[in-house]
């Protein structure tokens, strides 16, 4: 067992009771392989059970456990505490929830709003393709989904969202946007008018400044800038 | 001051859905396209039903295609009922097998990403146990969408509920199902988001919440995965089926136990021991590697017991290796992409360069609420509890029996939802109305909340769930015997002993972890116990169940074991038939559908 860590959690909690915010720090050893979620655990176990956050897959696969550390926006389960001191070169790290979504309590957020972003960009087929013949499956040469699949690997963290220097008042956000524009590309999806009124919309993608924010932070390592540039050439194929 | 728990709201639906994951909402969206004027409501302990633990799932979902021209639905069957230790049953394999192709092409059309060969068409990969000719070469059988299958199947569902306005009750949870006459009527909802109770009236009530895996220390199952649902059947009086039949997957990521797919064994994998050597061609000469997991598992636990395993340096624990260096390039960053970056995130190795660590981790539970083949949940082996539902991981019907096979849990929660929807839907036409209970206190929920808010005591809940995590891996894991279940029941009355002194933080109902944390940890703790005693029970080996001290399969345990807890925590126990219409009905392939020996 290599040394474990003696790291510092500067976590900015928040009681909806008082509505009371401060910024409370703890203490703690923690061996390098372990996660942030095992090490919010822990602190649970051992010193304060009533600190809130929340997470589910605990492997980067649902993003429930976003969060901002040292001002980076990250899923929580997938950084490691010795990733993290050699990222960030500290062992202090300050630990905020999204602000992106209205917080509940300490880390937790309530993301009903920022979803309702993505549902406006409506993630279901609105007019589908359907089959070529009954029992059959739609033919989709692998070159052309190569074009897209690499989108549908985002899990909805808002981490980007999150990133984004645009306003998510005024925009749907950088994930919406993937969400629509994956079916742009996508053989199976008729509504062509639909989709392109969602990304040229005052709320869609004239909203994006370019700045790849989103590329940068995306715990799926997903290119997301690339998706938004190919938005706003209006090229799907 | 404990604020006092009453219902703050209530709602009538036509369909409560606790548990909004796979199979829960595939279930609602076949409702609604019978009857689209179907009010549903659907809760979710998580932020939104796009992030349940179904969206975890990687490697495929088995189904024969009609076209093909080698494998047929009868060895599908085949592969499904030796895989489950022949303890599935048959009319349920048969339903599920049948609708497989169909409902494929239901989630292609609805927008799921499957992979597609050089033609277009679905690619087709082989898992564990799937074979043709009844028990002959690999079939490729299992479609999938890269190494995300479950994400697919996940954003697919989710998406058509939203598209079809679906009522989500979102970081909420169950606490209590309602009864009139003995009808289900609905349930007692917390949400913990907003600190407050709603009581949710409905003529259908459908339970989907998923499996137990958080009763055992290393898990691939999600956080949520508390056996909810379970519990709260055993609560009203209601039993679970077959609870000692728990999967371990045979690879999971040492550490964490995240799951590392069995499609990394399908796309050519090999087990290493600390010497190097493939030892899994000792425990079955012809499938070796694609044997099933139950039998992969207990192969990696015995190599490690007789010191053929290696141990991590970071995580001390034992495993063994998954030999992947040798797949193409393509495979590792187009076909499982996910799995190979978990190696390098979580434990920092490159498996294109370096051997993996692996060792078992609880996956999935076969068995759950019992119900029949159309998803009504069973009170004892003849009678239905009308108006209650049950589908997915949560239920069991049992199509899996004493062992999974990979890829069929997949294929379940889509097959059943369909099935158990259109069972509803046909429900609904007749159903009587849960009438306008009076808002009030409902007894157990406020007693039950009351309770973890004014308790008093020095105990950490999370001390007393880790606690029980190891006392189930170490007493009652891959490998069982009577002496370590006995002991593990000990410690559990203990640790529900303790439980009841653990104070919580702060007593306020709003969007207090601690008070969901504390009420999962009663869930853990009665699906533990009765799982315990249904091990205990069973004195013999049986798929996954495998006891050391009788390491036979016997034809005396040839039934499903029901199981009851009662108030006292003493668990009574109870026994369903096996369903054998394969075999009993006869034809060209009935012989293969008798109680047969396990071997690969």
């Amino acid at each position: 067992m290599n040394t474990p860590y003696a790291i510092t959690l500067n976590i900015h909690r928040y009681d909806p009771e008082a509505k009371r915010n401060w910024i409370q720090a703890y203490r703690l050893e923690a061996g390098g392989m372990l996660r942030f979620t095992d090490v919010l655990r822990k602190i649970n176990q051992e010193q304060d059970p009533g600190l809130a956050w929340t997470s589910s897959c605990e492997h980067a696969q649902c993003g429930s456990c976003s969060a901002v550390v040292n001002g980076k926006p990250l899923l929580l389960c997938e950084l490691l505490v010795q990733d993290a001191v050699d990222f960030f070169e500290t062992t202090s790290f300050v630990l905020k929830p999204l602000s992106i979504a209205p917080v509940l309590r300490d880390l937790i957020v309530d993301l009903a709003q920022a979803y309702e972003r993505v549902h406006q960009a409506r993630p279901y087929l609105i007019d589908p393709a359907g089959p070529p013949a009954e029992g059959d499956e739609l033919r989709i040469p692998p070159k052309v989904m190569d074009h897209y699949v690499e989108a549908t690997r985002c899990i909805n963290c808002f981490c980007c969202a999150q990133a984004c220097i645009s306003s998510h008042r005024n925009f749907l956000g950088p994930n919406a946007m993937l969400a629509n524009i994956v079916r742009l590309f996508d053989p199976k999806e008729q509504a062509q008018t639909e989709r392109l009124d969602i990304l040229s919309a005052s709320s869609g993608l004239a909203r994006c400044h370019t700045a790849r924010a989103c590329s940068f932070v995306c715990p799926k390592e997903i290119d997301v800038a690339h998706f938004m540039a190919r938005g706003k050439e209006g090229r799907f194929s | 001051m404990t604020p006092a728990i009453r219902v703050h709201e209530l709602v009538k639906k036509d369909v409560l859905i606790i548990g909004a994951g796979g199979a829960g909402l595939r279930t609602a969206v076949q409702i609604l396209s019978r009857r689209p004027e179907t009010s549903i409501a659907a809760v979710t302990k998580v932020s939104s039903p796009q992030k349940s633990h179904t969206t975890t799932a990687q490697g495929g979902v088995a189904a024969v295609d009609p076209k093909d021209r080698i494998d047929r639905p009868e060895y599908h069957m085949f592969d499904t009922w030796k895989g489950s230790d022949c303890s599935a049953d048959q009319n349920v394999i048969k339903t599920i097998v049948d609708s497989a192709w169909e409902q494929i092409l239901w989630l292609d059309a609805h927008g799921l990403h499957f992979t597609r060969n050089e033609e277009g068409r679905f690619s087709k990969r082989t898992f564990g146990g799937h074979t043709l000719h009844f028990g002959g070469p690999s079939a490729f059988r299992a479609l999938f969408e890269a190494d995300r299958t479950g994400k697919g199947i996940m954003d697919t569902v989710w998406a058509e509920s939203l598209k079809n306005k679906v009522r989500f009750f979102n970081q909420s949870l169950a606490t209590e199902l309602l009864f009139k006459d003995e009808r289900c009527i609905g349930a007692v909802i917390f949400e913990a988001r907003t600190g407050t109770f709603t009581m949710v009236l409905a003529k259908a009530t459908l339970i989907s919440t998923g499996g137990l895996g958080q009763v055992f220390k290393i898990t691939t199952n999600c956080r949520q995965n508390t056996g909810d649902g379970l519990a709260l059947a055993l609560r009203q009086g209601l039993p679970v089926m077959d609870l000692e039949a728990v999967q371990f997957h045979p690879t999971g990521i040492v550490g964490p136990g995240i799951l590392a797919s069995e499609a990394l064994r399908g796309e050519g994998g090999i087990l290493l021991n600390k010497d190097q050597e493939p030892f899994m061609e000792r425990y079955a000469p012809k499938m070796k590697d694609l044997a099933p997991r139950d039998l992969v598992s207990r192969s990696i636990e015995n190599e490690i017991r007789e010191g053929r395993g290696a141990v991590h340096p970071e995580h001390n624990l034992p495993h063994v290796w998954l030999d992947i260096r040798h797949l193409s390039e393509y495979v590792h960053k187009v076909k499982l992409p996910e799995i190979t970056g978990f190696f390098s995130k979580f434990i920092g190795i490159d498996p294109k360069v370096d051997l993996c660590p692996v060792r078992p981790t609880v996956h999935y539970q076969m068995g759950g609420v019992p119900v029949n083949a159309v998803g009504e949940v069973q009170q004892d082996a003849q009678r239905i509890v009308p108006g209650l539902f049950a589908v997915g991981e949560s239920a069991c019907a049992s199509f899996h029996g004493f062992n999974r096979l990979a890829t069929n849990s997949l294929l379940e929660l889509f097959t059943m939802g369909k099935c158990v929807g259109d069972r509803i839907a046909d429900f609904l036409q007749e159903a009587p109305d849960p009438g306008d209970t009076a808002r009030q206190a409902p007894e157990q929920t406020a007693a039950q909340f009351s309770g973890y808010l004014q308790a008093k005591g020095s105990e950490n809940l999370w001390t007393i769930r880790e606690a029980m995590r190891s006392v189930m891996t170490e007493k009652c894991g891959v490998f069982r015997k009577e002496s370590t279940i006995l002991e593990a029941i000990e410690d559990l009355k203990e640790l529900r002993e303790r439980a009841a002194h653990v104070r919580l933080k702060s007593s306020s109902l709003l969007m207090n972890q601690e008070l969901v944390d504390r009420f999962e940890l009663d869930n853990l703790l009665d699906v533990a116990l009765t799982l315990a005693e249904g091990a205990l029970a069973r004195k013999e080996s049986r798929g996954a169940h495998s006891r050391e001290d009788y390491p036979e399969r016997s034809d005396a345990f040839q039934y499903h074991t029901l199981a009851f807890l009662q108030d006292n925590g003493a668990v009574r126990l109870g026994k369903r038939p096996i369903d054998m219409s394969l075999f009993r009905e006869g034809g060209e392939h009935a012989g293969h559908f008798d109680l047969l020996e396990r071997k690969y």
